[in-house]
């Protein structure tokens, strides 16, 4: 059956390669689009999961980092916190513009003061990490080791806020490079360092216990739900975000790519469909002799009817291998483009090649392909003999 | 006028004002004239404050999405509010005319560290990063469409030309020449093509109107988020009638060359 589609097809090749060409386009655009509705979620949630830890505290009607604010009572609600038994580490983090000398200007860098005991924002590359009470020492990004030269054990100095009526620095600390580390959350680019917390609150002058964020650890995942709400119970002037609250947050703000690709991806599903109908159409309405022949020599409708299916399956399937190919290219040069977003976390893909998501476009265009050839095949099968044969002859 | 007077008995002196959206006045049912109480954080005490104004913003593409309400206050109320007096996030400077901004810039610059001094152009070209990278994205799925919809084109047109050979078998045995039944149907594909092409464009026009009607509405902006351009329309229609012609032509010449009698036997 299949070797005879095949044969059939190769009847007309120049149609039948731009058909292919077309479905191949077509689920490549299906397929891009199936990895866009997904992927941003998932990788969204993969990112924020990355340490485990699955709470985070911002301050109110806000989310982490999206704003300056900052919130009280932080580091002690964060020490309360870690002496939850459902609770495995939690730490507090304090954002801020810090800066260091670079030749005769100041170079910038976005500070984070950390509780180390509770840290879920970097990976350790090389060097040491920074202990709990260490206020002398600093961890930075690979970008900052990049731009400034420095390695650990060097000593370096960091400003903050710098004062404009007398055009220098206004409070500054000496700190020893801990570590390089792998920022989890920066941006492409961003030159990040971490101190303790309270270096940090020192340095931008930051009074009382304030923090950006609270990260929480909890144990056991079916546990999240009863922690955070107990949280809010507690700290009222806090946003309490499960991951799961985060991403439906991201979703809602990603609300557009998702539109996006559910049209772009139905609208190639139908690209697909009626380019397989109409195809299967004129082919069957050229061959109506042959399979009234083929009828009156006793083959049966049914067989009419596979043969013409596996022809819209046929080509499907060798659109479809192609077009995974094809898909799979475009998502990555999408990918590279979407990711240059100014401020988007690095570790954000938009397109995620998962299997799953593979799997559905090419189901879901081998069965559209396959229902396309319904009607040329029920019409080939309907098609009556003896006036055919005779239409045919004459 | 109540609540005026007691805001006044309270705070010992005139309340501060301020000017809320038009979107934030309907969420709290608020008309001017009306006490407000702004804090910083939930629990802090703040300010009790008289809504001044209330104004529709000017539609923003980089906010729209964040669906966030805004306010505007006196500068010395939300320094005294957020407790940073006399500090600002950033200040413009209005040049004399024949100034050069750059200049200025690079001047003012070195005046003091603490702050740094940019042309409002150079900001503007930061602030459109973002949809310079969703411009640069629609690009790359307009190509994609595009390549798509081409092979999609040629495919039919070389179905519909070579459904012909019949008539074009017909045509070449009444000794109707080569060049006339390949002009005839060159002819057929581009109308066609320009048929098709009317049609997509009304379709686009539709999508076009429903797209910014929907998005309008669930953001409540006047922002339009799709555009049907004359150049656009005019791309739209050129591509179109070229890749008819195109196809067309390369079928139309496979016909024109294969003996009558073959394209007879064919049919």
């Amino acid at each position: 059956m299949i070797r005879l589609a095949a044969k059939n097809l190769s009847r007309h090749r120049l149609r039948n390669t731009l058909a292919v060409l077309g479905i191949a386009v077509a689920a490549a655009l299906l397929l891009d689009m199936v990895m866009l509705a997904g992927g941003m979620e998932r990788s969204f949630e993969r990112m924020l999961l990355s340490r485990g830890y699955q709470i985070r505290l911002a301050p109110k009607g806000t989310l982490p980092f999206d704003t300056e604010a900052t919130f009280p009572g932080a580091a002690a609600l964060s020490a309360r916190l870690r002496a939850d038994p459902r609770i495995s580490a939690a730490g507090a983090v304090l954002g801020g513009a810090l800066f260091t000398a670079s030749g005769d200007s100041l170079l910038p860098l976005a500070g984070l003061g950390v509780e180390p005991q509770g840290q879920g924002l970097y990976e350790l590359d090389r060097g040491a990490d920074l202990a709990p009470g260490d206020t002398a020492g600093i961890v930075i990004g690979g970008t900052v080791a990049a731009a400034t030269g420095w390695r650990p054990g060097d000593t370096v100095r960091i400003v903050s806020g710098t004062d404009p009526q007398v055009a220098r620095a206004s409070s500054g600390r000496r700190l020893v490079v801990r570590g390089v580390v792998h920022w989890l959350y920066a941006a492409r680019g961003q030159r990040t360092v971490g101190i303790a917390l309270p270096v940090m609150r020192g340095l931008g002058r930051v009074a009382g216990d304030r923090a950006s964020m609270i990260m929480v650890k909890v144990i056991r995942d079916e546990d999240v739900e009863a922690v955070a709400t107990e949280i809010r119970r507690l700290a009222p002037g806090a946003e309490v975000n499960s991951v799961t609250t985060l991403v439906a947050r991201f979703r809602t703000r990603l609300t557009y790519f998702r539109q996006l690709s559910l049209i772009l991806g139905t609208i190639s599903l139908f690209v697909g469909i009626l380019l397989v109908t109409t195809l299967l159409t004129i082919t069957v309405n050229e061959r109506l002799g042959e399979i009234a022949t083929l009828r009156a020599i006793g083959v049966s409708r049914g067989g009419i009817v596979r043969r013409v299916l596996a022809e819209g399956a046929l080509l499907t399937l060798a659109g479809n291998a192609i077009g995974l190919l094809l898909g799979l290219a475009t998502a990555r040069y999408l990918d590279g483009i979407l990711t240059s977003f100014p401020g988007l976390p690095a570790a954000i893909s938009f397109f995620v090649p998962e299997r799953g998501a593979v799997i559905r476009a090419a189901a879901a265009l081998l069965v559209a392909g396959s229902i396309a050839g319904a009607w040329p095949a029920w019409r080939a099968a309907r098609a009556p003999i003896a006036a055919t044969l005779r239409e045919e002859a004459t | 006028m109540v609540s005026l007077l007691l805001v006044l008995a309270i705070q010992g002196s005139p309340p501060p004002f301020v000017a809320i959206e038009q979107r934030l006045a309907r969420a709290l049912e608020l008309s001017v004239g009306d006490t407000v109480r702004v804090r910083q954080e939930p629990g802090a005490p703040g300010l009790l404050m008289v809504v001044e104004a209330i104004y529709e913003p000017r539609s923003d593409p980089a906010t729209v999405l964040r669906n966030e309400f805004h306010a505007r206050f006196h500068l010395s109320d939300l320094a005294a509010l957020l407790g940073a007096p006399d500090r600002i996030d950033r200040a413009g400077v209005s040049l004399q005319p024949g100034v050069d901004p750059d200049s200025a810039a690079r001047r003012l610059d070195r005046l003091a560290v603490g702050f740094r001094v940019r042309p409002s152009a150079e900001i503007a070209s930061e602030s459109s990063r973002t949809f310079l990278v969703v411009s640069r994205f629609h690009r790359a799925i307009g190509v994609i469409s595009i390549v798509a919809s081409a092979v999609f084109l040629l495919c039919i047109m070389l179905l519909k030309v070579e459904e012909r050979r019949l008539d074009a078998a017909v045509m070449r045995m009444i000794g109707v020449r080569r060049r006339t039944v390949f002009a005839a149907l060159l002819f057929e594909a581009c109308l066609v093509a320009l048929l098709g092409a009317a049609l997509g464009i009304g379709l686009a026009s539709v999508s076009t109107a429903v797209i910014n009607a929907y998005y309008g509405h669930r953001f409540d902006t006047d922002l339009r988020f799709a555009l049907l351009t004359p150049g656009i329309t005019l791309f739209g229609a050129v591509l179109s009638l070229l890749l008819g012609l195109l196809a067309g032509g390369i079928a139309a010449a496979r016909l024109v060359r294969t003996r009558p009698l073959v394209l007879w036997r064919r049919g």
